[in-house]
């Protein structure tokens, strides 16, 4: 009796560890589009509104996706402190406290990075050309990652319980 | 952002709402001078790759790493690219791209009035600036705000029905005279019980942004209750709007001495509306060399000429001249 309740538990918790994994996966092109999302409201205050770049921040923060939103959040924070720092280390900062809680990968992160260069530095058609580059780039990194969900969701889905089942025939 | 609060105290000491938007380590150096010499700074100069150098009422010297004032440009701190970043972004509220009107300009207004002269790229567009691109240069200017310096001089500038007349204050530069036509403009405006005067409607207009100080459009500077200010609008322009709009009683403008300059005053002046203006110049025939100037003197409107210099002081008045008789009376030598 106890065999097979260990059984189970075997079983359901590697399944588990395996469909955690496939989550991710499946997530990370949405989270990715919604980046995307907040990079274009951005554009759209800085060159249109011409709006302070503390202030733009604080906008995208309250517009987009829940998940995306403490990175504009924390950046509008920081860059409204009275410190004189620049924008690329308050946006550095932002970054760091955000890559533990996202499910964006190192990739994705690089390309938010590089545009910290130049956030807010420079005329209004310049700022447009680096968000949109950026842009660009995680558009790219969300087919990739549509394109990897696709298998790896499936595989991941299987892979835990197979692994689950694995185990238990051979140590039952 | 609420950069540079304007709270009690701090109107005391203008020079720590500039501290506020420079790099630690130079706002360190700053403070380690001696208040004394605080109190009478003018500029801070900051050049990428040159020496850090601030301005005062008696001339420029260098800062050293130390924060020791130092006459050798050798041993001077010299401001880095980095220094020059965090000043921008701070200067910008990070956003150069929402300040570009003001950069063709050369000049960004910081709350409290205080200007900051710039210079970097210019970038061109059909065949005009459109923007600055790579700043290398800040000409941070402390403004400070003196009042009282136009009370001594108001009575001479009234008829006798208690009317401002038209006034002309003039001086060679950094002798106060914008300094004393915004006070001019805050007494006029809030009226002065003491002499029976009633605050009138004043119109001002506010090219370069030194009288008013205006940050957002909101002056910083005290300049009365009754003042419509024009920040930024060339003075011609201006004029004519704030005429047309504003019903003023007297319009105030800083320097004239363009064509159009002249000509606007003149409209303004036919309108039955008194007119407050400073010229650089040291005297009556120097600007009669100018040939805009010796237009508008030779109409013969101008009644009061206010003439300054630095000679016991800033702001020093040498001399009151009466625009009918061209005589002179002296006062307050």
């Amino acid at each position: 009796m106890i065999r097979i309740a260990g059984a189970v538990l075997v079983i359901a918790c590697t399944g588990y560890l395996g469909m955690a994994k496939a989550r991710k996966y499946a997530l990370r092109p949405r989270e990715l589009r919604n980046m995307q999302a907040a990079l274009q409201i951005l554009e759209t205050e800085i060159i249109y509104g011409a709006t302070p770049l503390p202030e733009a921040m604080e906008v995208v923060a309250s517009r987009v996706d829940k998940n995306t939103a403490p990175l504009f959040y924390q950046a509008g924070q920081e860059l409204e402190s009275m410190t004189v720092c620049t924008v690329k280390e308050a946006w550095d900062q932002a970054l760091n406290a955000f890559s533990s809680r996202t499910l964006l990968e190192d990739s994705d992160l690089r390309v938010l990075r590089q545009l910290g260069n130049c956030l807010g530095m420079s005329d209004s058609r310049d700022q447009a050309k680096h968000l949109h580059l950026a842009m660009e780039q995680l558009k790219i990194e969300a087919m990739n990652a549509a394109e990897r969900a696709k298998t790896h969701v499936k595989l991941w889905n299987y892979l835990g319980f197979l692994t689950g089942l694995l185990l238990v025939t051979v140590f039952y | 952002m609420n950069l540079l609060s304007t709270k009690e105290g701090s109107t005391h000491k203008p020079y720590r709402q500039i501290l506020s938007i420079l790099p630690e380590n130079i706002r360190d150096l700053l403070l380690r001078l001696p208040v004394q010499f605080m109190d009478r700074l003018e500029e801070i100069r900051l050049r990428q790759n040159r020496p850090l150098i601030v301005t005062h009422t008696a001339g420029d010297v260098c800062l050293d790493s130390s924060g020791q004032l130092t006459s050798n440009p050798g041993d001077a701190y010299v401001i880095t690219g980095d220094d020059m970043q965090r000043v921008i972004r701070m200067v910008s509220n990070s956003s150069l791209y929402a300040i570009e009107e003001e950069l063709k300009n050369g000049f960004v207004t910081l709350p409290g009035g205080h200007r900051v002269g710039l210079t970097g790229k210019a970038v061109i567009e059909l065949g005009k600036v459109k923007t600055l691109k790579y700043i290398s240069g800040f000409n941070i200017r402390i403004s400070r705000e003196i009042k009282g310096t136009a009370a001594p001089i108001l009575p001479s500038l009234l008829d006798r029905w208690g009317r401002v007349k038209h006034t002309l204050i003039l001086s060679p530069p950094g002798c106060g005279k914008t300094t004393l036509l915004r006070d001019l403009v805050r007494l006029v405006s809030n009226g002065v019980p003491e002499l029976n005067f009633d605050g009138v409607t004043v119109g001002l207009v506010d090219e370069r942004s030194e009288l008013a100080g205006c940050y957002r459009g909101v002056p910083q500077r005290d300049i009365g209750i009754r003042t419509d200010v024009l920040d930024g609008c060339p003075k011609a322009e201006g004029m004519m709007m704030l005429l047309r709009a504003m019903s003023p009683q007297i319009v105030a403008t800083d320097e004239i001495g363009k064509q159009e300059d002249i000509k606007a005053l003149e409209e303004v002046i036919n309108a039955g509306v008194t007119v407050i203006s400073t010229v650089h110049g040291t005297s009556l025939e120097e600007i009669m060399r100018r040939p805009a100037l010796k237009y508008l003197l030779s109409l013969n409107v101008i009644e009061r000429f206010v003439i300054l210099s630095r000679s016991k002081g800033v702001g020093t008045v040498e001399d009151i001249i009466y625009g009918s008789s061209w005589g002179t009376q002296e006062v307050r030598r």
